[in-house]
Parts: structure tokens; sequence; C-alpha cells
């Protein structure tokens, strides 16, 4: 069970960094440029955050967990990134002039769950979910499980074959846990996330992976708690509540929190903030607190 | 202008590092598990008193695993310097203190079995910090106790938080901290196989080649993969 100071702490450290994020959107940061086309020289850039920060919105909508302030902000952030999608135009024209990307679906995913449709690229997916081509797309096997969950979130078929999905990954072999990276820590946390769509269906996990992760997270989280690397820290916490039950306790909660500027910025590492730059610096780290804050309410309510 | 003096405390680490060789010798070579203590190089009596001091349980630790009595020498050696470091230092924290006595205790108890002065009392109770990542500290300082035969509040709780020791072996390894990380080993290995949350082969290879190295990490070693043979 989570103890009461990870829940008040999870609860005001979220709210904070959903707030940040929706009054950065409102001061025009975070726009993709009205004249994107669907090539984009650099998805990175404007893209793929505006997927990320849709995906922490539609999670706190799908939980009930946010009141209606933080669920206004949540409907807000999907807003923007609706309009900047161009209602979902520029997700369906690159996915046709690039009929093997994965990226639109994985993009449109959130924007579905929270109830956004785009009619013409709703078809062409179900149209491209049918080709042993896009379905055979070569990837890493953490990337394999984001795209499997974006298509079961969007309901095309066929379904995944989640435990050979999971055991293609570096977590699905249970490797020798001193034997870890940086990297790698982000790639174990996105099988986690994928694996059980963010939370929602943490059964997905196989069960030697749920022991493994009951063991070692705790010290994963400590390790980069210990070196600042709070955007690692806050992913580590947000599989700590994809679980069954969190294994972590409340001292990485304790040091992010600590780390959340007045403002609510989240630092994305120890260094020292660039004003300049803290908004695209800092953008991810922000969606991860959402996300780590969200999912552990959610958790404790499951 | 360099100095050509040593200074007690480099005087003493060098001294450790000779004995922990000795120690190595005598549980893996092929000379037996007598320690080869009378040699020209070897340190001050002063120093080699602190060097027992240092290993504690460990000097006795080839003979334990031979399953023989220690040879005298040794045996006097580890006596005296059991002696000479027996009272409690009242300066010390309660928790290096703690891991102090415990190691005295260990020490005291294994020379009573070679014929010497009775055990001393038992200390107050192990470390006991709920904290998996604090309470593997004193554990790892601990390590000298993880010898096959020996029992105590201390072998007790290792065996119940078996996870709690592999997570500090862990995190030490991370860390790049090899000799703590060794030292926890040493306890994962004491808990044997079966009982061990680790695939401990891996991480003793991998502190092999990336350990500092010296004498005494290599008696670590050493006494991990002899607590691994059969017993």
């Amino acid at each position: 069970m989570t103890d009461a100071v990870v829940l008040g702490t999870a609860h005001q450290l979220a709210g904070r960094a959903l707030a940040w994020l929706h009054r950065a959107h409102q001061d025009g940061l975070g726009g993709i440029g009205w004249d994107a086309g669907p090539d984009l020289s650099d998805p990175n850039e404007a893209y793929k955050p505006i997927g990320e920060c849709a995906l922490a919105a539609s999670l706190v909508l799908r939980e009930p967990v946010a009141g209606p302030a933080d669920r206004e902000r949540a409907r807000a952030l999907l807003d923007f990134g609706w309009v900047q999608l161009q209602g979902g135009d520029l997700l369906y024209e690159r996915q046709f002039r690039h009929l093997l990307l994965t990226d639109p679906a994985e993009t449109y995913a959130p924007f579905h769950r929270a109830g956004y449709r785009h009619s013409r690229l709703d078809a062409l997916l179900r149209e491209l979910a049918g080709l042993r081509s896009a379905r055979a797309v070569e990837c890493r096997p953490n990337r394999r499980l984001a795209v499997a969950n974006a298509r079961s979130v969007l309901g095309l078929p066929p379904a995944p074959d989640w435990p050979a999905l999971a055991a293609a990954t570096w977590l699905g072999a249970t490797p020798e846990p001193w034997a870890v990276d940086w990297l790698t820590g982000y790639d174990l946390t996105h099988a986690v996330f994928h694996l059980t769509d963010w939370g929602a269906l943490p059964d997905r996990l196989p069960a030697p992976l749920r022991d493994y992760l009951a063991a070692w997270l705790p010290v994963w989280a400590d390790v980069w708690q210990e070196t600042g690397q709070w955007d690692l820290l806050g992913e580590l916490l947000t599989v700590d509540a994809c679980l069954p039950a969190p294994v972590c306790g409340r001292s990485g909660w304790q040091a992010l929190a600590a780390a959340q500027h007045p403002d609510g910025l989240l630092p994305r590492d120890a260094e020292p903030v660039d004003p300049e730059t803290a908004f695209k610096d800092n953008e991810h780290t922000a969606v991860v607190g959402v996300l780590a804050g969200t999912l552990t309410l959610a958790q404790a309510l499951r | 202008m360099p100095s050509t003096e040593t200074s007690p405390r480099r005087e003493y680490a060098a001294a450790t590092e000779w004995l922990a060789g000795r120690a190595l010798d005598a549980l893996i070579g092929a000379g037996g598990p007598a320690l080869l203590l009378d040699t020209p190089d070897a340190p001050a009596h002063r120093a080699l008193l602190a060097a027992a001091h240092v290993l504690g349980p460990d000097l006795l630790a080839p003979a334990l695993l031979a399953g023989r009595p220690p040879d005298p020498a040794t045996t006097k050696l580890a006596a005296e310097a059991h002696q000479v470091f027996a009272a409690a230092d009242p300066a010390a924290p309660p928790a290096a203190a703690l891991v102090r006595a415990w190691r005295g205790w260990t020490t005291a108890g294994l020379l009573a079995r070679a014929g010497h002065a009775g055990p001393a009392e038992l200390p107050s109770g192990p470390p006991d910090d709920p904290a998996w990542a604090r309470w593997s500290q004193p554990m790892a300082q601990l390590s000298p106790l993880a010898l096959p035969g020996l029992d105590s509040p201390v072998h007790l709780l290792a065996r119940q938080r078996a996870l709690d020791l592999a997570r500090g072996a862990t995190r030490a390894a991370l860390r790049r901290d090899h000799r703590t990380a060794l030292r926890l080993a040493r306890w994962l290995a004491w808990l044997g196989p079966a009982d061990c949350p680790l695939d401990l082969p891996p991480l003793l290879s991998h502190l092999t080649l990336t350990g500092d190295g010296t004498p005494r990490s290599a008696l670590d070693l050493a006494l991990c993969r002899a607590l691994g043979g059969p017993r």
C-alpha cells in the first residue's frame, strides 16, 4: 500500500508540473509551427513532445484522481496539441506519405484515448494494420512494445503476443541488475509502460518480470536519485506505479519534490537550469512528473 | 621535498595487504592453511598486530575452511591483536562500535575453538536499520563473519534479509564501490546459491576484473569462491 506521504507528494508534484506545462503552452511555447509539413525536418523538436504531453494529459483524464482544475488543464493541453497537429491532418499526411512510420499511430493513440478522432487516419491505420510489411517493420524490442500498445489503444488488429514481445526486451531477460546503464534504464521503463498500458494493466507484465522489478527497482531508483537524474528517477517511480503494488518507498519522491522549482519546473538533472532553454530542456521531465504522480495516485485506488 | 618516512596509517595499510596476501596463499596455495608469517619482508610487529586486527576473523578463515585448527603462529598473532585492540573506543560512533564488537566477538569465538581465552560477551544486537541501503553498510563491514560454521543474530538476519544484501551488492557495484560490493557478495556466497537472490558467479567475475586488485580484495574473492564450494 502506498503511504500517505508519497500520495501527498505525488499529488502536489504532478499538479505543479501540469500547471507549469499548461502555463508554458499558454505563453506560446511547445508549438510545432504553422508551416510544418508532414516530413518534419526534426520530429524530436516539437512533434514528439506534443505526443508526450498528450500522453500525460490523456492519463490525467483516464484516471479518476485529478481535480477539476487539473482536468481542465489536461484537456487544454490536448486541445492545443490537436490544433498543432492540424486536427490530425498532419498525422494522416505523414502516415500517407511514409507508410511504414510508426510515430503517427503512436502520437494519435493518446488523443484517441481522450476522444479525438480523424476518420481518414483511422481508415488508413486499419488498412496498414493488415499489411505484413507494416507489422514487420524493424525496431528495437521496447519500441515494438510501444507500437503494439498504440495499436491496441487504437483498437487495431491483430492482438499482440505480449509475452513474446516482453521476452524480447532487455527487461525480459531478467538480466544482472548491476549491469544496467542510463540508456537501458529508459529502455526498461518503457517496456513496463507499454506492457501495462501505463499502469492500467499491471497483470499484463509477466509475473517473473514483476518479481524482478520488485527486487531491483528500488536499487536503480536509489542510484539515479543519488546522481540527481531526476528525469530517469521520475520514470522509475512511474514504473513503480505500474506494478501491482509500489516497492520504492518515499525517498525518491521526497528527492524529486525537493528538486522541483517553486514555479513547478521539474529539472531533468542536477545541473543548473538555463532560463533561455528551460522549457525545451525540462519539458519531458514535466511530462514524467505528471505521469509519475497521476499513476501513483491511480495505483493507490486500484 | 619528498619524505622517505612512512606514516603509521600507510604502514598499517601496507601491513594489512601483506597479511591478506599471506592469508590468500594459505587459502589457495599448495602449502596448506598455515600462514607463512616469518618471512624477510614481514612488517614490523606493531604493524602486523594492527593488520591482524583489521583482518579479524579472516586471518583464521583459511584453517576454518580447510577444516583444521589454525596454526600456532597465526593463532598467537590473532590472539595478541585481539587482546591489544579488544577495548572499545569510547569516541567511536555507535554504528562503528557495534561493527567492532561483532568482529571482536567472532574472532574471540574462533580463538576459543583454538584453545585460547573464552569467547567475548555477545554484542547488544545486530545492525537492524530497516532501510536496505543503510543496513547493507554495516553488513558489508561485518562480512568477515560470513564463514561456515558460525552462527549469531547477525547470521540469522543475513538469512532473513538476503534480498537486502543482494540489493546492497547491486547498488555498490553500480556505484563502482567494488570493495563494498565484494564484501556483500561474501555474504551472498555464504548464503549459498539456493538462498541467494542474485546470480553470483557473474558478479564475482565482474568484480575480479574491475576491482582494485589488492591482496585484500583477492582474499575476499577467494573466500567468496571457497564459500561457494562444498562445505
